[in-house]
């Protein structure tokens, strides 16, 4: 979207729809009429209508769906949404579109201060062009899914798009752009932190002030909700003179400062090196841009060594100096406490999770949904809407179990999704069920910040925060030493998985970097493995329709299927969000 | 200027990791101790009995194994190094002690450690943990990093004398080196140098790569040479630049410079001498390992700092470089997919010239340069607006 | 009283059926992406916006 002119753009799309009108009358002119009304009474002489009852009231056998033909043209946009039988749709309409819709004001309406959505959307891309769409979001996400499989998934799509408002609504109510440069009482209690800065650094202050990540909404979630505006900072950062090879997303992430699209929302900032070079690299351009006090809360690299753990709980300790000295408030214990234990009953919950989808067929979240999900909520620290959503998805689960209810009754191959994921495709899983009968059933980050955070005490509570910042998304399996990238050997066997989908993340060192004893330990051990190229943010360099067609040539020319959806093989989606 | 001493030699060092005064030092019953990485202090591995080898793989061609292991989307350096080692280049290792500073380099030292590549059955490879800070509880740290993974090892593997006494041995041998060096670069502060960037380069590598006890006599003898060394009549070179960056361990990089009318008088990069060659103090009273590790986190320039005061007292210290050495303009290059370099290049060629009104000439290489030509324009270009500034600044100089 | 309670049922009627027919033809979706964001771009392309990279970057105390 980005490289051309948003005119051009415009003009494009009325012309597209102008086009489908002119061509839909002069259907209508031109028709054979004659030929029409025999097809007609030829469908009326073979119309089953016992399977068309069948069909409103359960929806369509998977295999008769077609799902690839509701699609108009490359706009990823829907003739009409799938009817997935009475049930079902009247539950996505009543329980997931309007539900979300009615609360997406709603949430707003109980933000710290609600008029200012409305200079947000107005003043930020990430904002005004993303925010909406984000019913689409969950349209993508959820496509084909029945029964308990959709309500649990659907409601892991809440959960983030509550958490979402929720953010964005405290960085506009603490913004100095939307509030004429004065610095109000939200900045002066919003501590900014880079997204790799997990949130349970800042409990100790989470009764006196928030902590948000600078990165998180303007950048991680617009990608999977509308990845259009992303494009807009990576071709910003390369304007300045960056070079196009490192990392998509700490580019995307630095562009945001180029193109001024940054909330000013906080005194401070608290940086890392989580997870790689790259965001080490960034924090050079966080500080120039930013130029306010910022702290740096590196981990150590090779997280395994017992010598290391002192080291990485001093800095803990000087990052929470940092912020009672920039901000006055004294660090809390008993509110940290509070937190930690809070968040140790999501990580229960996820561990039950985790038994569920190793051993049985009864897992009712669909990949895209399990990956974000744990993702953003173990990221984020403990929020009430996360244990919200685990009270809805715990109920749903246990129904699943005690009913042996088999959520995806069309599972070909457990797969085990490696690596880190293209934010603009999150959804390929979703794809990748319907097409194939690929299911999903873990992905790499979803496997870690599942330590126990100990409170009995500081002592027990600094060490295990340590460990648990150390073990992040993405740093945890991919520095430290190369044993831990090969622990897919051992969650392929916990979660009984058969297939491997390797994200082939194209501008990703550290993967990159070990890709030939990949292949070499795939062809030893005899695994199914498929490679998805991809750059996380950016679509132009892979684009979706190119990682359905590999893993499509895969199971045709090595696995010897045949689609359950022919429908879902090629379509062409470019222009969508 | 006449040849300096032993500079043939040196270059013919240069050529083969695998060198004649490696060959000889193992001979003499020697550890050879690989590294890559400027983070991991070269003093440790030169103790009696040992000496360090910063890893290179000159004469790289096109490296198709190492490619295929770790794609053509990573750092050369790091291929071609692991395309050397798969070769055998490095079967003379004893041991290679690593760092987890840069990925590539990281992934290539794993590499040695998962496939079994260095023929030599004492071989292991051992990692050290380095801090991104400079402050205290990094220093610490690093302190007992460089105990637990450099002294341990070697003293339990290969029985070198790891006391205080050898350390403090092995700094005196370091800090002959550092005043030596420190000697011969000086003479790039002139107002008309007496050695050039490329010579510079040649004897600045041949001590990371060769024996220090070996290497000392030659430095000794260069030091004297310089003295009487005098500049041609004809000044060869049209404006004199500082060279910076990521890794660079080419000495015909900098020729390619010189021979486009750049003299190089400083070399700000990872196998550079700036910094890297100061001498190291050991205090009084002081453990000396604390004081060697201290000397090395306070002194690195690396852009694998994140301390906001360091990040920013990077481009005052490569500006002060440009003053101190009398340099026109500074050439910053980055290694292709060096993600430090490549945000701390694209920082500095803003901020440089706007805060310092220094010019930069900002570029991209690779480990086995192919595209000469590209960047003999760049060069030229860059040389020739730094003349027409200094007509302009002239004319308006005389016109007041 | 039962005619108010008709009238309410109608209009909630008609309401449900409108809202049934943006979700089910994803008019929300077409407006979205045929009218809002193609507005949305227009805006933010031609917003004036400051050149950042005059940021100054001078020595700071450590922190």
């Amino acid at each position: 979207m980005s490289e051309r002119t948003i005119k051009e753009t415009a003009a494009e799309r009325a012309k597209a729809a102008k086009n489908a009108a002119k061509a839909a009358a002069s259907k209508l002119r031109h028709a054979d009429y004659k030929k029409a009304a025999e097809s007609v009474r030829e469908k009326a002489r073979t119309f089953d209508i016992k399977k068309a009852a069948r069909d409103f009231w359960y929806g369509k056998p998977h295999e008769e769906r077609r799902l690839g033909d509701l699609y108009i043209g490359n706009t990823g946009l829907y003739k009409h949404r799938e009817w997935r039988g009475f049930k079902d749709t009247m539950y996505y309409f009543h329980m997931i579109w309007l539900y979300n819709y009615v609360h997406m004001v709603t949430d707003i309406l109980s933000g710290d201060d609600p008029l200012s959505f409305f200079a947000g959307t107005m003043r930020y891309r990430w904002m005004g062009q993303t925010y909406l769409t984000v019913m689409h979001w969950f349209d993508r996400g959820l496509e084909g899914l029945r029964g308990p499989a959709l309500a649990a998934s659907a409601w892991h799509y809440r959960g983030m798009t509550n958490e979402t408002i929720r953010q964005f609504m405290r960085m506009f109510a603490a913004d100095k752009k939307l509030h004429g440069g004065k610095e109000n009482k939200y900045w002066k209690n919003t501590i900014a932190h880079d997204e790799t800065v997990s949130g349970n650094i800042f409990y100790p202050w989470r009764d006196v002030m928030d902590d948000v990540a600078l990165q998180m909404i303007p950048y991680f979630v617009t990608c999977h909700v509308n990845n259009h505006t992303v494009l807009n900072y990576i071709d910003a950062m390369q304007s300045i003179g960056l070079p196009a090879d490192p990392c998509p997303m700490c580019q995307a992430e630095a562009g945001i400062f180029v193109l001024d699209d940054y909330p000013d929302y906080s005194p401070v900032m608290v940086t890392s090196n989580e997870a790689c070079d790259g965001s080490v690299a960034t924090s050079v351009i966080q500080d120039w841009f930013l130029n306010r006090p910022l702290f740096a809360m590196p981990q150590p690299m090779r997280f395994d060594d017992p010598l290391v753990q002192k080291h990485c709980q001093e800095e803990i300790e000087e990052c929470w100096k940092f912020v009672e000295e920039q901000t006055g408030h004294p660090f809390n214990w008993e509110e940290y406490k509070k937190h930690a234990e809070s968040f140790n009953k999501l990580t229960d919950f996820e561990h039950e999770k985790w038994d569920v989808a190793a051993n049985t067929p009864y897992y009712p979240i669909n990949g895209v949904a399990q990956a974000l999900y744990r993702i953003y909520y173990s990221q984020d620290g403990d929020r009430p809407i996360w244990h919200f959503v685990d009270a809805h998805v715990r109920k749903i689960m246990n129904k699943t179990v005690k009913n042996k209810i088999v959520t995806f009754p069309k599972t070909r191959h457990r797969a085990i999704a490696w690596s880190c994921a293209p934010l603009y495709y999150s959804n390929w899983c979703t794809w990748a069920y319907n097409c194939w009968g690929i299911n999903t059933i873990i992905n790499m980050d979803s496997l870690m910040f599942d330590q126990y955070l100990r409170t009995d005490t500081y002592e027990h509570a600094l060490e295990d925060l340590a460990t648990f910042n150390e073990l992040a998304p993405m740093r945890s399996m991919a520095v430290g030493g190369h044993e831990h990238i090969f622990r897919l050997w051992e969650f392929m066997e916990k979660f009984n998985c058969d297939f491997v989908v390797m994200y082939d993340q194209l501008q990703c060192k550290g993967m990159q970097g070990i890709h030939g004893m990949f292949e070499d330990e795939f062809r030893k051990r005899n695994i199914h493995a498929v490679w998805v190229p991809h750059a996380l943010p950016d679509k132009r360099t892979v684009s979706r329709k190119e990682i359905r067609k590999i893993i499509s040539d895969y199971m045709y020319t090595v696995m010897h299927e045949e689609p359950l959806d022919p429908s879902l093989v090629d379509f062409d989606d470019s222009e969508s969000w | 200027m006449r040849d300096l001493k032993h500079i043939i030699e040196l270059e013919q060092l240069l050529l083969e990791a695998n060198n004649d005064l490696v060959r000889q030092a193992k001979a003499e019953g020697k550890r050879a101790l690989g590294y890559t990485c400027s983070f991991m202090p070269e003093v440790l591995l030169d103790l009696p009995g040992c000496f360090s080898v910063r890893l290179r793989a000159p004469r790289s061609g096109s490296p198709d194994i190492a490619t295929y292991y770790m794609s053509n989307r990573t750092c050369m350096f790091g291929r071609c190094l692991l395309e050397r080692a798969l070769e055998g280049g490095f079967n003379f290792l004893d041991a290679e002690m690593a760092t987890e500073t840069c990925t590539v380099t990281c992934r290539f030292q794993e590499h040695l450690q998962m496939m079994d590549v260095i023929q030599n059955p004492d071989f292991f490879c051992e990692f050290t943990d380095v801090p991104f800070k400079k402050n205290q509880n990094s220093i610490d740290h690093y302190t007992t990093q460089l105990r637990a993974h450099v002294l341990t090892p070697l003293h339990e593997r290969f029985g070198i004398d790891v006391s205080d006494d050898a350390l403090r041995a092995a700094v005196a041998e370091h800090n002959e080196v550092c005043r030596l060096i420190t000697e011969i670069g000086s003479y790039r502060k002139k107002d008309i140098p007496t050695i050039t960037g490329f010579e510079f380069q040649l004897i600045q590598l041949s001590t990371l790569v060769c024996p220090k006890y070996l290497i000392l006599p030659i430095l000794r003898d260069i030091a004297e040479d310089l003295k009487t060394r005098e500049p041609d009549a004809r000044i060869p070179w049209r404006c004199k630049v500082v060279l910076a960056g990521s890794e660079n361990d080419d000495p015909y990089f900098t020729q390619l410079i010189e021979e486009c009318g750049a003299l190089v008088v400083a070399d700000r990069h990872c196998f550079g001498s700036l910094p890297g060659r100061e001498e190291i103090e050991l205090p009084e009273g002081k453990d000396v390992l604390t004081a060697i590790a201290e000397h090395y986190l306070l002194h690195e320039q690396c852009p694998r700092f994140m301390e906001q005061h360091t990040m920013r007292e990077r481009k005052e210290y490569l500006a002060n470089l440009a003053k101190e050495y009398k340099a026109d303009g500074i050439i910053i290059e980055q290694m292709k997919f060096c993600e430090y370099w490549s945000y701390e290049r694209t920082i500095d060629t803003i901020v440089i010239p706007r805060d310092y009104g220094i010019p930069v000439c900002s570029i991209e290489k690779e480990y086995v340069n192919t595209a000469i030509g590209q960047l003999r324009t760049r060069f030229q270009a860059f040389i020739e607006s730094i003349e027409i500034k200094k007509i302009q600044k002239e004319r308006e100089g005389a016109a007041i | 009283m039962l005619k108010v309670l008709f009238k309410i049922i109608k209009v909630l009627a008609v309401v449900w059926v409108v809202l049934f027919t943006v979700f089910f033809f994803d008019l929300d979706g077409k407006f979205l992406y045929y009218v809002w964001e193609p507005m949305m771009i227009k805006r933010f392309d031609n917003m004036k916006r400051p050149d950042l990279t005059g940021t100054p970057y001078e020595r700071k105390e450590p922190v």
